[in-house]
């Protein structure tokens, strides 16, 4: 609780401002300090275009940390799709090409039939080799896998169905033979 | 209308902080005064009292991004010039507590005097306040500190504070009586 004391003082507290300041004094100090402010260095990492550099820095950084591992994956899959497409291959290719060897040195074709022959399996060889080349776009891509294997298996099923003709019309020939 | 004098000095601290002069100027010449009384109050000395507010001015003009408008610009300066005439004391090694073992003092009646106090005496009694009495009855009486924010400001508790204010009080009453 204040007192008169108190109570006048404090409401009169601009009577109590008596003095003047040297202004123009004080001022040309103040304004004198403040020209000579060193000027305000703006650390480099605030400027914008360092900014977007740093964010390249840092997704080149995390690429070559991330990439060799997530590559590696890649090349796992990659390599578990060409390891499938060169086991059928290898599996068919020899058979195929071994059923084609059958055909080329049947003696009972005509060189005419023979060249119909293989130019139709030549139609399914460039069919193989285009779904091969899709077959690396689309590593995962099941269908084509099916599809190569359906090549392979049309070839071969091509070449015993005609064996197969060729040997019965041979059979029925050769029961002519023992009929006359 | 007190609204609109707080909008106009804001406006100003605003265009301060971007570094305008001008602006920085017309604040100094509305607030430079009052400034530079409060200091005179509590270093004494006239020399002294104008490099504490040119000091006061350059850091207010500096770190004027450091005020967020929670207070007035004007109470936010003042408290930049008390603590820089503090600072001021502090070097010059003078005292702000010259009673060893106030916190024990046993507190006496001050007897107020009943006739009204003349202003002019109650202006050169605190002027002629031993150092330590002088700054408490300023930060008390004239520019309207609390004991808790007048702690703060000497770094003292709020009871010694209130005992040292007590003191002074007395001792201006007598001068005054004196006078």
């Amino acid at each position: 609780m204040m007192d008169n004391f108190e109570k006048k003082i404090r409401d009169n507290k601009e009577f109590f401002d008596d003095k003047k300041a040297d202004r123009k004094k004080m001022w040309d100090a103040i304004s004198m300090e403040l020209e000579t402010e060193p000027t305000k260095v703006i650390p480099f990492w605030k400027f914008p275009i360092f900014k977007v550099a740093a964010s390249i820095l840092l997704i080149v950084g995390l690429f070559t940390i991330t990439g060799p591992l997530v590559l590696n994956n890649a090349g796992i899959e990659t390599s578990y799709a060409n390891k499938e497409i060169l086991d059928i291959e290898s599996h068919y290719e020899g058979l195929v090409a071994y059923q084609v060897k059958l055909v080329q040195n049947h003696p009972v074709l005509t060189k005419d039939d023979k060249v119909e022959f293989l130019s139709f399996m030549q139609e399914l060889d460039d069919e193989y080799y285009l779904l091969k080349l899709e077959m690396r776009k689309n590593l995962d891509n099941e269908l084509i896998l099916e599809a190569l294997i359906g090549n392979y298996k049309k070839r071969i099923e091509l070449i015993e169905n005609l064996l197969k003709q060729i040997n019965s019309s041979k059979k029925i020939n050769d029961d002519y033979g023992y009929t006359l | 209308m007190e609204g609109n004098i707080q909008n106009i000095h804001n406006d100003l601290v605003k265009k301060s902080k971007t570094g305008d002069r001008s602006s920085q100027y017309q604040l100094y010449e509305l607030y430079v005064d009052a400034m530079y009384n409060i200091s005179f109050r509590m270093v004494g000395i006239k020399e002294d009292a104008e490099d504490v507010v040119q000091d006061s001015f350059i850091e207010a003009f500096k770190k004027l991004d450091t005020f967020k408008y929670q207070s007035t610009f004007g109470s936010w300066l003042k408290r930049i010039v008390i603590n820089k005439s503090i600072n001021h004391l502090k070097v010059k090694r003078i005292s702000l507590t010259p009673i060893e073992n106030h916190e024990y003092h046993l507190q006496e009646e001050v007897i107020v005097p009943k006739e009204d106090i003349d202003l002019f005496k109650a202006k050169k009694g605190i002027e002629t306040l031993p150092n330590g009495y002088k700054q408490i009855i300023s930060l008390y009486l004239i520019e309207g500190y609390d004991h808790n924010e007048i702690g703060e400001i000497l770094e003292i508790s709020t009871s010694t504070s209130k005992s040292q204010y007590h003191r002074a009080k007395k001792k201006l009453i007598e001068i005054i009586k004196q006078l």
